[in-house]
């Protein structure tokens, strides 16, 4: 690991763990940080599922989000912009003493395209927390991931253990691609949460190593 | 080495001393002389992560007492590595202005900011790592994940 003389530096280069180098033998060597991105429409279940994993109780904290006005989809217009500001809450989990992983809860809202670059960019994917009688509270979040390409799974709360819908049902409303996985879980299960993540990451791993493959 | 993150971050009594109230939403951004990271007027390109770990140098922490309030208690709470986003929700300032401070404090050398790296999605290396982690997360109830 380098530490260029600004003091910015890049962890993890080599799994992080190297020796401190000359720099400052004092400073602790952070984890590198990844992150997953958990949304979902309002009271989906997005801070009880970051909740169930995290290792510390959820933080909030505020964070700027461009949202997109409706009627994005009239090529003929262009939409309006507008930056806002929205709570996020956001929770980690220490994987290795060179690994950390943060699960940011996004909120979602109806009528809007959201941009969370701010949360997303670089994000090993995401995760679509959807309340089965609320289907169109998650389209945002649906329509965001599969337009930025970025791995995710839809994940339907099962509210009281109970789902209402069957999976192709669901799949069929919210018409994503085949190649998302639509998956039931109970965010207050921490077990659940952590296979639901997994899907996720393992999609995420199928498709770097098919890209290395083409390459 | 001694690691960072074994313990929940927490315990850093240095935050606890923050009276508890929401800092004021105009001071900061008075603190940054009116600079939004991010956007014109600061660095150029995206804004760093908000996973961007933060941590204080020995010089930072032996200087504690020469800053005013906002910066010494960011500096205090990179006793132990943070996140940008874990210092702007336990310190209650915006992660923009939280941005614009820790880089001032970069520059003048109290703290050492570790960008990720950009392409950590990108690498099967670091995926694997992940997905080995999380599957020993036991369950609710203890369990680790089947087969
Ligand atoms: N019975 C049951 N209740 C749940 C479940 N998941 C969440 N809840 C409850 O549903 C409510 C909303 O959950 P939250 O986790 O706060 O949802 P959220 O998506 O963070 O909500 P907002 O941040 O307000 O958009 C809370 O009262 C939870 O306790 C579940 O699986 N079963
Ligand atoms: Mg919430």
């Amino acid at each position: 690991m380098k530490a260029d003389p600004s003091g910015t530096v890049s962890p993890g280069a080599a799994g992080a763990a190297g020796s401190p180098g000359a720099a400052d033998a004092a400073v602790q060597q952070p984890p590198l940080p990844v992150k997953m991105v958990i949304a979902g429409g309002f009271g989906v279940g997005k801070t009880t599922t970051v909740a169930s994993i995290s290792e510390i109780e959820p933080l909030t904290t505020e964070a700027a989000i461009t949202t997109v006005a409706a009627g994005v989809d009239d090529l003929s217009h262009t939409p309006e912009k507008t930056t806002t500001t929205v709570a996020m809450d956001f929770g980690c989990i220490t994987l290795d003493p060179t690994l950390k992983l943060y699960l940011f809860g996004t909120p979602g809202q109806e009528r809007f395209g959201f941009m969370w670059d701010d949360v997303v960019e670089g994000a090993l994917g995401g995760l679509v927390i959807v309340d089965a009688r609320r289907l169109d509270d998650c389209y945002a979040a649906v329509d965001y991931f599969e337009n930025r390409d970025i791995p995710f799974a839809v994940a339907l709360n099962a509210f009281d253990g109970k789902v209402e819908y069957e999976l192709d049902e669901v799949r069929w409303a919210l018409d994503v691609s085949d190649h998302v996985p639509v998956t039931v879980f109970d965010a207050r299960e921490r077990g659940s949460v952590r296979d639901t993540l997994l899907v996720v990451l393992e999609l995420a791993l199928e498709r770097v190593e098919r890209a290395q493959g083409r390459a | 080495m001694k690691v960072a993150g074994e313990e929940p971050v927490e315990g850093d009594g240095a935050l606890d001393e923050d009276g508890g109230g929401r800092a004021s939403a105009v001071r900061p951004f008075l603190l940054t002389a009116g600079r939004v990271a991010g956007t014109a007027g600061t660095s150029k390109g995206p804004p760093i992560p908000i996973e961007t770990q933060v941590v204080a140098t020995s010089g930072g922490l032996a200087a504690l007492d020469s800053f005013a309030s906002e910066h010494r208690e960011i500096i205090a709470a990179c006793r132990r590595p943070q996140s940008l986003a874990e210092l702007a929700a336990r310190l209650r300032l915006h992660l923009n202005v939280v941005r614009v401070l820790a880089d001032d404090l970069r520059a003048q050398g109290r703290l050492r900011v570790y960008v990720p790296r950009a392409n950590a999605a990108q690498d099967a290396s670091v995926l694997r790592r992940v997905i080995d982690g999380l599957r020993t997360v036991p369950d609710s109830r203890g369990f680790l994940r089947e087969g």
